[in-house]
């Protein structure tokens, strides 16, 4: 009797079947199914990216939008987060760390970006950026759903120092706009990478018992 | 990729994003930072990309290289032009951003229309005919005439790019003073005044339940029925409509002007046996005593309705021959009323339902059309 109530009950959560009548079971969203979203996002953005930058890019106009236009990074735009990190660095990180490190940056990005959408010229661009923002807001509540579901605290802290001085001029202001979206590039393409990795690790899907108590 | 990072500005440019006239002349300069141990003969100058000819350099200091531009055309992006200074290697040191324009000319016909008198939309035109290549903002701006307040509208580009739309808190008979002041780097152009009670530029919605139908037996006639629109029901004012009809075939439309005051017309003069599409339109002119005419409100969705052909003119010599499918029309039509007659529950079905699937195939085939044409 009792015996075949536990056996039923381990086949169930081994075959994820929905709640036997005798238990309560809930499934939580499941941390795989998360990262597979978020992973999927960083896809679409990616995409996004691509129309937004060129039509960015041709505003600035040349050398801006020459496909081999490296300019020099200048102090203060170190202030926008660098994908870039030694390979070792970057197979050593604990999922926490990984994640924490997509969550700060694309929380700085965000706010980089959204500072952007008030003074470009035209409608049509500042239209695109808006739903850029849009997009990339629901990568950052993407990631944080992964972290909390994995059990992982959120980072604090200012994503931004609000203070944080503008180019002293409008042509170096061009500039943190290319490194701008750069940057933006090249995290989306380490991001994918960050999330298949952890695609690997974590089970695709984390199903939660509660055993009401029957004298087991 | 390997970049550089460095601590300080490597050079300096004068004038640093300048605003200039089309047609003016330039000489910035280049001085570079005593850190970077480079000479002015090892400096350059690109404009948007383009290397500007050496022999319009000249070296003012060992650090420091002018260039001269002359009648210079309107920037080539709204960002400014870029003037870099590089290093002989093709680095960047610095570069300034040239914003070469017009300044803005007078908008010009600002015409204005209140729906229902609940709010104001305005647009107008911008005065420069070619454009000014400098970011130019326009502001709509009004007041009530004998009160002191300027006000200024926030909601832009409702009716097209140069439109403002007022939602609220508009007053009736006292006239509104409005204008579109325009701006850019190079200066400021207010429009004229224009002057208007907001009872004066009154439009509506079209016209609500427009009925067509058929006049007996009558082959060349339709009659026509609709409601005054339901908006303006509460205020005193004279309506005008007006009819436009069109051959099903055909982008030609017939319009009846002088339709008065009347929720009804009778068209006259039709072809037989022909699908017509008829749409109505309300100008609610004289609200409140008003002496000007309102706004024509825009036509309403298209009814479509057949005029009647007698059986006897079967031979069919229809010389214009524009009609398509008759012959289907034509069964289909002796099908419906056979239906009629034998079937129950089915009353709704007959020929002016197939006609107004006949209209709604023409406007879906449009909006396919235009889906397909879109990049």
């Amino acid at each position: 009797g009792d015996s075949w109530g536990i056996l039923t009950f381990l086949c169930a959560a081994l075959c994820n079947l929905p709640a036997l009548p005798a238990l309560n079971c809930t499934e939580e969203p499941g941390a795989g199914q998360n990262i597979q979203k978020t992973y999927d996002l960083t896809r679409y953005l990616e995409h996004q990216l691509r129309t937004l930058a060129g039509t960015y890019l041709n505003y600035l106009g040349p050398p801006f939008n020459e496909p081999d236009f490296n300019p020099p990074r200048l102090a203060h735009a170190e202030r926008v987060p660098s994908a870039t990190v030694d390979l070792d660095l970057w197979r050593g990180l604990t999922d926490n760390a990984r994640l924490a490190a997509n969550y700060r940056a694309y929380s700085r990005l965000l706010c980089y970006l959204r500072a952007l959408d008030g003074q470009t010229g035209t409608a049509e661009l500042r239209h695109r950026l808006g739903h850029f923002c849009s997009s990339l807001q629901g990568l950052v509540l993407s990631i944080a759903g992964v972290m909390s579901s994995l059990g992982y605290p959120l980072p604090v802290g200012p994503s931004a120092p609000p203070g944080a001085p503008g180019a002293p001029n409008d042509f170096l202001k061009k500039m943190d706009d290319f490194w701008l979206l750069k940057e933006l590039q090249t995290w989306l393409w380490r991001s994918a990478k960050d999330f298949n990795r952890l695609k690997k690790k974590v089970p695709p899907a984390v199903v939660t018992l509660r055993l009401e108590t029957r004298g087991f | 990729l390997p970049f550089v990072s460095l601590a300080a500005d490597p050079a300096v440019i004068s004038p640093q994003d300048p605003t200039l006239l089309i047609g003016s002349s330039l000489v910035a300069t280049c001085t570079v930072s005593p850190d970077f141990h480079l000479k002015a003969e090892d400096l350059y100058w690109t404009l948007n990309g383009r290397r500007l000819p050496a022999a319009s350099y000249a070296a003012l200091g060992p650090t420091t290289l002018s260039v001269a531009l002359a009648r210079l055309n309107g920037s080539k992006q709204q960002s400014g032009d870029n003037l870099v200074c590089h290093s002989r290697d093709g680095g960047i040191l610095a570069g300034s951003c040239l914003y070469v324009g017009l300044p803005p000319e007078k908008p010009v016909n600002i015409t204005c229309w209140s729906k229902n008198m609940k709010d104001l939309t305005c647009k107008w035109a911008p005065g420069t005919e070619g454009e000014t290549f400098l970011h130019t903002n326009y502001t709509l701006k009004y007041k009530l005439r004998w009160y002191g307040r300027d006000n200024t509208c926030q909601e832009y580009h409702t009716a097209g790019p140069y439109s403002c739309h007022i939602p609220k808190d508009l007053a009736l008979f006292t006239p509104y003073e409005i204008w579109v002041e325009a701006s850019n780097r190079l200066g400021v152009a207010v429009s004229d005044v224009v002057m208007l009670d907001i009872l004066d530029v009154v439009t509506t919605d079209p016209p609500s339940d427009v009925h067509v139908s058929r006049v007996g037996d009558l082959e060349d006639q339709l009659s026509v029925r609709w409601s005054s629109p339901p908006a303006l029901k509460d205020f005193l004012f004279q309506a005008k409509y007006q009819i436009q009809y069109r051959v099903e075939d055909s982008s030609e439309w017939k319009v009846v002007d002088d339709v008065g005051n009347q929720t009804s017309c009778r068209l006259a003069g039709l072809r037989p046996g022909t699908v017509y599409f008829v749409q109505v339109r309300c100008n609610p002119f004289g609200i409140y005593g008003s002496k000007k005419g309102g706004i024509w409100s825009d036509w309403s969705n298209p009814t479509a309705a057949s005029t009647p052909r007698s059986e006897r003119a079967a031979g069919g010599c229809d010389p214009k021959g524009g009609e398509q499918n008759t012959t289907l029309r034509r069964e289909l039509k002796q099908f419906f009323g056979w239906v009629k007659k034998h079937a129950y529950g089915c009353s709704n079905l007959g020929i002016k339902l197939y006609d107004q699937w006949r209209v709604w195939l023409q406007k879906s085939h449009k909006t396919r059309n235009q889906v397909g044409k879109e990049p």
